[in-house]
């Protein structure tokens, strides 16, 4: 498990990350939420011992991560490179090799990889002559090779079509069954969505909301939807109701608790026919500008 | 915790090495001198293949023997310079002056050879060939004299007894080894030139391959991965080993193609200075290429080379000169001092004026300069990858390593 403790950056007057707290427990994925210039990158580079933090610590196994620690953590970070003018398979050997494998091994887990994402009849191409998508693919392959222990992906989607996507999925699946704890960014809150155990939300360099996706929706404001075939602005004068939003016959709005929004409803259908009453479920970009505009 | 079998700085010597063995550019680079430096070897043989061959015209039989005894001398002293073929000489015999002078303006022959009363004259159509006119001066002047001689009633060794000054070196007398002060000089100023030419070739070379990993984007995956001062000493060392194949390729090339011209330098008697050059040569490229490797950890990008490196080439070229020039004390220290020694302490041994601790410990300060550099580049590399744009300056940079 990787455990980070109220890890912070400063850049001269800029809090970059400001005192940083969450965990990645081990086979979970976690997803890294936030926008541009949130501090994602930042706190990735710290975790990696590329940055020093100002102040805080990065844990692993329950006690400070050392560098030797840091040498097993597969790193994909966000500016992508590869020695363009290197064969692709030749530097994924090198990587490995680096990473403690034999040349034997090495050749063959990143054949293995390459081949599982289409590159297989491009072994021998130089990265400057494989497309941005495939490039990536190569950097992919290049975190996980070497058993890594823990795995840290900046954007690992970002300009992959749907069948990389797949296929990385795939990938990071197998590696968390095996118990390895993975920490990706990205701004497809929907993949995050789809993949995370839990994510983590990073605003101007805090942390503002963490949790599965489930946790997250359930804390966000209950919000309710109510169509009339008649007038509904009476709801307009009910306590404990907030209007968000109002066209002809509908209006969502949001209850002070549950029990405000059942006394609401029971109110409604004494005055006329009530056509929709429902609970707004959040989606997780509703929730995220929630917690970003707060 | 890491079970890795080959340590980094092995991994990446071998990588830089088999990637500039199969680079186009290095490769064809390469093959692009050997060709020249063949060429230019060859060339002198080549123009001068075909020896040059004189056609004089002569009127009397004395004449005609003054020619053949000219071919004779040109046979006994080779051309020092090109082609190994003497030069032929071929005696034209024509009734008289007249024919003479007709047959050199019509260019039948180079030149015409006559009496004229006691006097030979050579005629020819514009400047005469100096090689032509000296054998044929010389000539004339041996048979004259002789002839002089005999009608005096001496013999020609009588006559030139005495007139020879021999030479007496003391110190050859003595057993000593002689050196001349022009050969310790010129290699003195040979190895200085070799040094600065290695420096400013693969000085560069080093430079480009420290900032690569920057350049790529690579730096923060591998500066995870493995510790930087294994990058950088493999990088030196890799690119150190390519800069001395690289030479002794050259040299090879240069010394079996000597053979086949006739340009030689008599170096006999200078083989433990010349060793002595070698191992400096070794180290203190070895140091340069630290050096380099610092001035490509400065750099963000292959753009800002220029500036991080220049400092350094400026310091080496005056180095090398002052180095080359100085004498007694400031000799003697430049002579320790890394870099400067590497061209001050063999022009010592050359001179014979050295005792033997004082090579070995000036050796052993280079290669301390060697790992402060590497290790110095390999903090300034770890600070300025945190520096994802611009250039560090040098003081800058040192400013950096004090925190």
């Amino acid at each position: 498990m990787l455990e980070l403790r109220h890890l912070t950056r400063r850049y001269g007057d800029h809090l970059a990350v400001d005192d940083v707290t969450f965990s990645v427990p081990a086979g979970q994925m976690v997803g890294f939420v936030g926008g541009n210039g949130a501090g994602k990158t930042t706190t990735m580079r710290m975790i990696m011992g590329v940055l020093a933090p100002t102040s805080g610590e990065v844990r692993w196994a329950g006690r400070p991560a050392t560098a030797a620690d840091r040498a097993r953590f597969g790193y994909m970070p966000e500016e992508r490179g590869l020695y363009p003018k290197q064969p692709i398979l030749d530097q994924l050997v090198y990587l490995g090799r680096l990473r403690g494998l034999s040349t034997t091994s090495a050749r063959e887990r990143a054949t293995e990889l390459l081949t599982r994402f289409g590159l297989g009849d491009r072994l021998r191409a130089t990265v400057e002559t494989l497309s941005l998508g495939n490039q990536q693919r190569g950097q992919i392959i290049a975190s996980v090779l070497g058993d890594p222990v823990f795995l840290v992906l900046d954007e690992p989607f970002s300009g992959l079509d749907p069948a990389a996507v797949d296929a990385m999925t795939a990938l990071l699946r197998e590696y968390t069954a095996a118990g390895v704890p993975v920490l990706f960014s990205s701004h497809q809150l929907d993949l995050v969505d789809r993949l995370c155990d839990s994510l983590v939300v990073l605003h101007q360099g805090k942390v503002v909301a963490a949790g599965t996706s489930d946790d997250l929706r359930r804390d966000a404001p209950l919000r309710y939807r109510l169509a009339m075939a008649t007038d509904t602005t009476w709801v307009d004068e009910q306590p404990g109701i907030t209007i968000l939003q109002r066209t002809p016959g509908t209006v969502v709005l949001q209850p002070t608790d549950v029990a405000t929004a059942q006394r609401l409803l029971v109110d409604a259908v004494a005055r006329g026919t009530v056509q929709e009453y429902a609970r707004l479920v959040p989606t997780l970009a509703d929730v995220y500008r929630e917690v970003t505009t707060a | 915790m890491s079970t890795s079998p080959t340590p980094a700085w092995q991994l990446v010597t071998r990588r830089e090495i088999s990637t500039r063995l199969t680079d186009r550019n290095f490769v064809i680079g390469t093959g692009l001198t050997l060709v020249l430096l063949i060429g230019a070897m060859l060339l002198p043989a080549l123009m001068g293949g075909d020896a040059a061959h004189y056609r004089v015209a002569v009127t009397e039989a004395a004449g005609q023997r003054i020619v053949q005894q000219t071919e004779g001398a040109f046979e006994a002293t080779p051309n020092p310079l090109g082609s190994n073929e003497p030069p032929t000489i071929e005696a034209n015999r024509v009734p008289d002056r007249a024919a003479a002078e007709a047959t050199v303006r019509s260019g039948d022959a180079d030149a015409a050879l006559v009496l004229s009363g006691r006097e030979w004259q050579l005629l020819t159509d514009g400047a005469p060939e100096p090689e032509l006119a000296t054998a044929l001066t010389q000539t004339v002047q041996q048979a004259m004299l002789a002839r002089n001689a005999a009608a005096a009633g001496v013999t020609l060794a009588e006559l030139s007894s005495g007139t020879q000054v021999a030479g007496v070196d003391l110190a050859a007398a003595a057993g000593a080894s002689t050196r001349d002060p022009i050969v310790t000089f010129f290699l003195g100023f040979v190895l200085a030139m070799l040094f600065y030419m290695a420096a400013l070739m693969f000085g560069q070379q080093i430079s480009t391959s420290v900032v690569e990993e920057k350049q790529s984007r690579l730096v923060e995956v591998l500066a995870a991965m493995i510790p930087l001062r294994h990058l950088l000493a493999g990088k030196v060392l890799g690119n150190t080993l390519i800069a001395f194949g690289q030479i002794l390729l050259i040299s090879v090339v240069a010394i079996v193609g000597l053979r086949f011209t006739t340009l030689s330098i008599d170096l006999t008697g200078l083989t433990t200075a010349l060793l002595w050059y070698v191992a400096f040569f070794v180290v203190g490229f070895l140091a340069l290429a630290s050096l380099y490797a610092v001035a490509g950890a400065l750099a963000s990008r292959n753009e800002d080379l220029a500036a991080t490196t220049m400092p350094m080439t400026i310091a080496l070229v005056i180095v090398l000169i002052v180095g080359l020039q100085a004498t007694g004390t400031l000799q003697q220290v430049l002579s320790f001092l890394p870099i400067a020694s590497t061209v001050v302490m063999p022009l010592r041994i050359l001179d014979g004026d050295y005792a033997l601790w004082e090579p070995i410990v000036a050796l052993l300060l280079v290669l301390t300069f060697c790992a402060v550099a590497v290790w110095l580049g390999a903090r300034l590399y770890e600070r300025a990858v945190m520096h994802t744009t611009g250039t560090l300056t040098w003081r800058q940079a040192l400013r950096l390593t004090e925190e």
